[in-house]
């Protein structure tokens, strides 16, 4: 009988046990002890920042987590900002950070912890990606996509084109003239010049104006702005040139293709660079690296935000401070390559003279810092994503045979407002 | 069979005492059972049921995560009958639902039929390696059939060219990359639903088939008429179970084709409803809207699967 009792309270207590956690869950806490609890996504290199910080600064606990990819962190902190356990720093794509400025009452105004004394140090629009229509500035800009053009030279050589980088850059001046050498280089290889058209035509082009998806007051614009159309006919025009491979970015057949000559061109955002030695080593030496026709480019970035409920906003603020400065942002440059945000670095000799010999005697440094520093600033707005994605997916459709290209602007419209509710 | 009712009078001979008995026993020993099934339905109401309560009411709002929710009424539910995305993942979730569950049952059924043969050698062998496939990651399978199905670089496609077809871009239409998908699906469960046939076959008696063929009855008529009739109970069941799962079909879609996120192709090939519900939710952060997606997909779901109860029934019925 005794026995019967206890399992029985056994197994009230276990009940309230579970009715207790699942209640109590959502309230978090913190221990108080100033740990910086710091989200990051996967293959970014934070772990090398913390250990630096923390190697300078002993008293200092910080717990970095690698989310996942920089979707699933940013998909992870809406989540948090909803209603859960905010971390105190973490680290946001640059595509994904018009939903975020759009809300910027989930983070801490940085202004209020002195980001307007650095302001100066970092490329304007870059920093101003980061800040509301209300003034409030949620991020710091911890690196850039600088954008260029990879090319195989001795594709280029076989061919009997010019191969040197600054023959090329003054071949492919515009776009037309870079849509020409491609059908010069099908005509007398008869294999793909480019990998495709819509990253590595659309993706630049779209960024080469002066006034992109949202109007300066905040309208959406994509569907009347003549330039984005304009950018779009040139990917347009490239397909039906017949220069590319018609090889989505990332796809295996892609990966693959970088080492096997299946395309002798296409664009690399600065962080993609590194991915050349790992998809195709045995091209070391062949490709070469410069300025996408019209300079500018950007392809990616990523910022460091306080969430507003964050236990140690002060804490974080130090850290962004100390990892961001200038300086830090240059050495780390210098150790993994990652292109600054801040415009002295930009502009430092180490930056200016950066060359990689995988990459020949290319001025690597140099091209990405022109494509940030050229790049002209426009207005976004929340939806820059989707209608993107929706513009990227109409060319993408075109390319896989599924649309002629005379609807793939229809496409593009429909694909756009459907998406955006229309 | 004698033993087995004097084993059930006994215990309700020892039931009926324990009740007379039960009268003078304290409460918590008579609420003693409802205690220790408890955690499952609390643990249901927390993390099922309450969930799906939310949904009905999320789906009722214009609902940003970090933002403002705005009470629009029936407005996404209206929205989403216009939307051509929505009526297309639901063509494509029906198509890849029937050729991936169709030939995945046929599939299963014939092994299991081939597994259950008396002459068979190391027979628990290949009964436990039809299970690999349902244990192994979705996402490490994904990966293989992506790189098999592969445009430029595939096995299949380098299959095809030796005896002269070109090569097929799978993903880019909305049949071929049905097909990958079901392919995946199928892969996945066709060991899990030949184990259950596997199971239903070991349970018909032997003497059965002995005697069907001292009648003259053929193997054929012994499929149709002893195995199909003996495995009715499970065919239905995996129908039930394969229709729910086929309706939901998530991970190999999202997987399948990286570079396009989560619409499974740039014009929508094949972005099932579970993944256009994922896509709106938390690719685009319309908690609102997908969370109608989310309820008219459990409606779908519930229609089916009162559909399936009825000709189920009427099976049994006709037996």
């Amino acid at each position: 009988m005794l026995k019967k009792h206890l399992l029985t309270t056994a197994g009230l207590v276990t009940v309230f046990a579970f009715a207790a956690t699942g209640c109590s869950s959502s309230d978090g806490g913190g221990d108080g002890n100033g740990e910086l609890e710091f989200w990051s996504f996967t293959g970014i290199g934070q772990k090398d920042d913390v250990d630096k910080y923390l190697a300078d600064h002993p008293d200092a606990k910080i717990k970095l987590t690698e989310v996942g990819s920089s979707q699933e962190t940013a998909q992870a902190l809406t989540t948090a900002l909803a209603g859960g356990k905010v971390p105190d720093l973490v680290l946001i794509q640059g595509e994904d950070m018009p939903k975020f400025v759009e809300n910027a009452h989930n983070f801490v105004d940085l202004n209020t912890l002195g980001a307007g004394d650095i302001e100066d140090d970092y490329v304007p629009w870059i920093y101003g990606q980061a800040t509301s229509r209300d003034g409030e500035t949620i991020g710091i800009p911890t690196d850039a996509g600088g954008l260029a053009m990879a090319y195989r030279a001795d594709l280029f050589e076989a061919a009997g084109l010019p191969s040197e980088p600054d023959d090329v850059t003054a071949a492919w001046s515009t776009w037309d003239d870079f849509i020409e050498f491609g059908e010069e280089y099908v005509a007398a290889t008869g294999k793909p010049f480019l990998d495709n058209v819509s990253t590595s035509v659309f993706f630049a082009t779209v960024n080469q104006v002066s006034e992109q998806y949202y109007s300066p007051d905040g309208e959406v614009v994509f569907d009347t702005n003549p330039q984005v159309k304009e950018a779009f006919d040139v990917a347009v025009k490239a397909y039906e040139a017949g220069i590319g491979a018609e090889l989505p970015a990332f796809s295996s057949g892609w990966t693959a293709g970088k080492g096997k000559g299946d395309y002798a061109a296409m664009t690399a955002p600065s962080w993609m660079l590194s991915s050349f030695k790992n998809d195709a080593p045995n091209t070391e030496g062949k490709w070469r690296v410069v300025a996408v026709p019209g300079v500018a480019g950007n392809w990616g970035g990523s910022y460091l935000a306080i969430p507003k409920r964050a236990e140690n906003p002060k804490a974080a603020w130090e850290y962004i401070k100390a990892m961001q400065s200038p300086e830090a942002q240059l050495a780390k440059f210098n150790e993994a390559g990652s292109l600054p945000t801040t415009v002295s670095s930009l502009a430092a000799p180490d930056m200016q003279e950066y060359t990689d010999d995988f990459f020949g005697d290319s001025k690597i440094g140099a091209v990405m810092s022109d494509s940030i520093t050229q790049f002209q600033p426009f207005s976004t707005g929340p939806d820059v994503g989707a209608i993107g994605t929706g513009l990227m997916n109409a060319l993408m459709t075109m390319e896989d045979g599924g649309i002629t290209p005379d609807k793939a602007w229809d496409t593009a419209l429909s694909n756009v407002n459907q998406a955006l509710g229309k | 069979m004698s033993s087995t009712q004097s084993s059930i009078s006994r215990y309700s001979a020892r039931r009926k005492d324990g009740v007379s008995r039960g009268i003078r026993e304290s409460i918590p020993e008579r609420f003693a059972p409802y205690v220790y099934i408890a955690p499952f339905f609390v643990i249901f109401a927390i993390f099922g049921l309450l969930p799906l309560l939310f949904t009905f009411y999320v789906a009722l709002f214009d609902w940003n995560p970090i933002g403002d929710h705005e009470f629009v009424g029936f407005a996404n539910f209206s929205r989403l009958l216009g939307d051509s995305r929505f009526w297309n993942a639901l063509v494509n979730t029906l198509g890849i639902f029937l050729i991936s569950t169709i030939p995945q049952l046929i599939i299963a059924l014939f092994l299991a039929h081939l597994l259950n043969h008396a002459r068979l050698r190391a027979a628990n062998f290949f009964r436990m390696a039809m299970l690999v496939p349902y244990i192994t990651s979705v996402a490490a399978t994904t990966i293989v059939f992506a790189q098999i199905f592969d445009k430029n670089y595939g096995l299949l496609n380098w299959l095809l060219s030796l005896v002269g077809i070109p090569d097929i871009n799978w993903l880019a239409t909305n049949y071929g990359s049905w097909v990958v998908v079901s392919v995946m699906v199928i892969w996945r469960w066709f060991g899990y639903n030949t184990l259950l046939y596997l199971a239903a076959l070991q349970a018909i008696p032997r003497d059965m088939y002995e005697a069907a063929s001292v009648d003259g009855a053929t193997g054929w008529k012994q499929f149709q008429h002893i195995t199909i009739p003996s495995l009715r109970p499970v065919i239905i069941f995996t129908v039930v179970t394969s229709t729910i799962g086929g309706l939901q079909v998530f991970t190999e879609p999202l997987l399948v084709s990286p570079e396009t996120g989560l619409t499974c192709g740039a014009a929508r090939q094949c972005q099932t409803l579970a993944l256009f519900l994922y896509e709106q939710g938390f690719g685009q952060y319309a908690f609102g809207y997908g969370s109608a997606i989310g309820v008219v997909l459990f409606v779908i779901v519930v229609v089916i699967a009162l559909i399936n109860f009825f000709l189920s029934t009427r099976m049994k019925g006709g037996q």
